[in-house]
């Protein structure tokens, strides 16, 4: 009737299934690139309490730092790129930047800086960069990646000059952040801790909140039916039901009810408790991997859990989706996977992303 | 135990039937208080100002309804989105208050609705 | 520049009684569909129908109304159609619902549409007519068909006569 009326944003889900012993298997990659991460959700259902094994690995999460007004240049002074940035295992995001309105910084564990701008302050501070892929029709976003590890960037080089007093002095871009060092047990951290020192700064431990869930209807999964064509239900029925679960919404309506007509997937079975455990924070992918590993380990003592499923969710704000994929905002910003593991250490890989966003590796 | 997964990769493109939304309702007596039914039919009333008979009839399920916080999330079918926000955006009047309907979060996967980075206090 | 192109409506007005249909008029007609697209489809429904929306037509013999919009959302109005109860005119209120024969795109091939329409109609009361004195009349009205042109300012209007001598009862298609 009105065409213009039913139109909806664009959405992507990429789903992949593979077995976490299968040499190619390419569940690594995936986790480890998706560098920006504020919440983990472990849902296992037929679990009372978090096993010993997940609890140490959470215990060992990297704490992070929210520092307050750090000029951008002070990340790309000479010391502190050559022992931190360039080093590896660093991750900075700017704190509470939206990725559609204000200036946002990022810097990439493989030694990249991406600077996402609008018009005024790209054009003020002169440095090579690319139309945001998301721009409408007037170009009024921009994207500056600096790759510090290529050749053409040594420090003392003209153009790393140019970054560095296009920072300092053009436009000396100054806010919030939150940084993150993947430590390897050496004691590197005598530059971070420097640049710290000279502002006010916080460190935080991840926040963990845990909730057992009494009689829970799960759908059954079959581990070879990923589309959920043979019995199963389908990837976005399940993740859907695995929202409700998080949020608590009711899955037991009739398709009369004046309220809600939702309900479980079928096929359904019912199981007595569930385990749903959240951890919040600017958490990096190598603790995200190790948790992952341990995951692996949970079946291999008889469990009467049939699967259990780890939900990651990305930054909203964060310039990047998976490695250098640009990402926007358009009204979701969503960016999660969702790993759904076997017994038989089979899994399933569920990668959403929204209407700005290049489609999930 | 079933056979080993060999590799199995699809990419589905705008496949999800459902919108999310979450929201929050804002009178001006704020210690007043709503049932879930009424607030749908607030929805449902909006709807039909705005789109009439028709446009009130537009399926969608009131998932949860927060009576404390007064925050809703709504599902409701991809073509009926825009009708449904609009409609939302021009409440004015609550059991003859005023009020108004912020929109927070809206996507097309349910799980993105569990939390929102842009409000998650990390400190 | 593109013009705007319209839609025309072409509805029959069916009642129970047909000497209400002398209280047929445009101002009616137009505030009856202008009610039922608010009721049916709102706030927007009436705001997009209204540009350019007038009755050109009315046939307070035949009960025939021609309608005109905008192209775009002709449907909203052909769907708020069928959800006119009654018409209201002169303090009173007579029942009757509006039937939907043809859209088209000039006021030409509504007429055309009307004339083969018509014509069908009145066969139809041929073989329905019980005395040879009817039959007679009806051949007669038939075969008196005209089709008079007249153009204006480059847009073709045209008028159909046609005489009914009141043998059958409302058309039904």
């Amino acid at each position: 009737m009105s065409p213009e009326l039913e139109r909806f944003p664009r959405n992507i889900l990429v789903c992949e299934r593979s077995n976490f012993l299968n040499e190619k298997s390419r569940h690594g990659i995936h986790v480890s690139k998706h560098y920006f991460n504020y919440k983990v959700s472990i849902f296992i259902p037929e679990c009372g309490i978090l096993p010993a094994g997940l609890s140490s690995v959470i215990k060992s999460f990297n704490s992070y730092f929210l520092v307050q007004k750090l000029p951008v240049y002070k990340l790309i002074e000479e010391v502190f790129l050559d022992e931190v940035v360039k080093k590896g295992g660093f991750y900075a995001l700017s704190h509470k930047t939206r990725i559609d309105e204000d200036n946002t910084i990022a810097f990439l564990p493989s030694g990249q800086m991406i600077l996402s701008l609008d018009k005024d302050t790209y054009e003020q501070l002169g440095l090579e960069g690319k139309p945001s892929l998301y721009n409408h029709r007037n170009a009024r976003r921009y994207v500056v990646t600096v790759d510090f590890t290529d050749k053409s960037m040594t420090v003392g080089g003209k153009r790393y000059q140019r970054v560095l007093l296009g920072l300092k002095e053009r436009v000396p871009l100054t806010c919030d952040f939150l940084l993150s060092r993947y430590s390897t047990g050496t004691d590197e951290d005598g530059a971070l801790q420097g640049l710290l020192s000279q502002y006010s700064f916080e460190v935080i431990r991840p926040a963990q909140y845990s909730q057992t869930l009494r009689i829970v209807p799960c759908p059954t999964l079959h581990p070879s039916d990923l589309q959920g064509k043979a019995g199963s239900c389908d990837p976005h029925q399940f993740l859907e039901w695995l929202g409700s679960v998080n949020m608590g919404i009711r899955c037991d309506n009739s398709a009369s009810d004046f309220l809600s007509t939702y309900v479980c997937p079928e096929p359904q079975d019912s199981m007595s408790q569930a385990l749903l455990y959240t951890i919040t924070g600017f958490l990096i992918p190598e603790d995200i991997q190790s948790l992952l590993q341990e995951l692996q380990r949970y079946f291999d003592e008889p469990k009467f859990s049939p699967w259990l499923s780890l939900t990651v969710h990305g930054f909203v704000d964060s310039p990047v989706s998976w490695g250098t994929m640009e990402h926007g905002f358009l009204s979701s910003g969503e960016n999660f996977y969702n790993f759904v593991c076997f017994k038989n250490q089979d899994y399933w890989l569920h990668m959403a992303t929204g209407a700005l966003d290049g489609c999930p590796p | 135990m079933e056979e080993p997964a060999t590799f199995e990769r699809h990419v589905y493109k705008n496949a999800s039937v459902y919108h999310y939304m979450k929201m929050s309702l804002i009178l001006e007596d704020e210690s007043k208080r709503l049932i879930a039914a009424e607030f749908k039919q607030l929805i449902v009333s909006g709807l039909r100002d705005l789109y009439g008979e028709i446009g009130a009839a537009i399926p969608f399920d009131l998932l949860t309804f927060d009576e404390s916080t007064k925050t809703a999330i709504l599902r409701v079918y991809n073509s009926g989105l825009v009708k449904l926000w609009s409609a939302i955006t021009l409440i004015g009047s609550c059991q003859n208050e005023l009020c108004a309907v912020r929109v927070t979060q809206v996507s097309p996967f349910l799980l993105a609705l569990c939390g929102n980075s842009r409000e998650t206090e990390l400190d | 520049m593109v013009r705007f192109k319209s839609r025309y409506l072409l509805c029959e007005l069916c009642v129970s009684e047909r000497n209400s249909l002398q209280l047929l008029e445009e101002r009616v007609i137009y505030h009856a569909v202008r009610a039922a697209v608010n009721r049916a489809h709102g706030d927007y429904g009436s705001a997009v129908c209204n540009i350019g929306f007038s009755v050109k037509y009315v046939n307070a013999h035949t009960g025939v109304v021609l309608l005109r919009c905008r192209k775009g959302h002709y449907r909203l109005i052909w769907s708020a159609l069928p959800f006119i109860t009654g018409i209201e005119s002169r303090g009173q209120r007579v029942q009757c619902f509006l039937n939907c024969l043809h859209v088209g795109g000039t006021i030409r091939t509504c007429q055309k549409f009307l004339v083969r329409y018509s014509t069908r109609q009145l066969h139809r009361m041929l073989l329905h007519c019980t005395s040879e004195a009817e039959r007679r009349e009806v051949r007669k009205a038939v075969m008196s068909f005209s089709l008079k042109k007249r153009r204006e300012d480059g847009e073709e209007e045209e008028e159909e006569e046609e005489e009914d001598d009141g043998c059958g009862a409302g058309v039904d298609t």
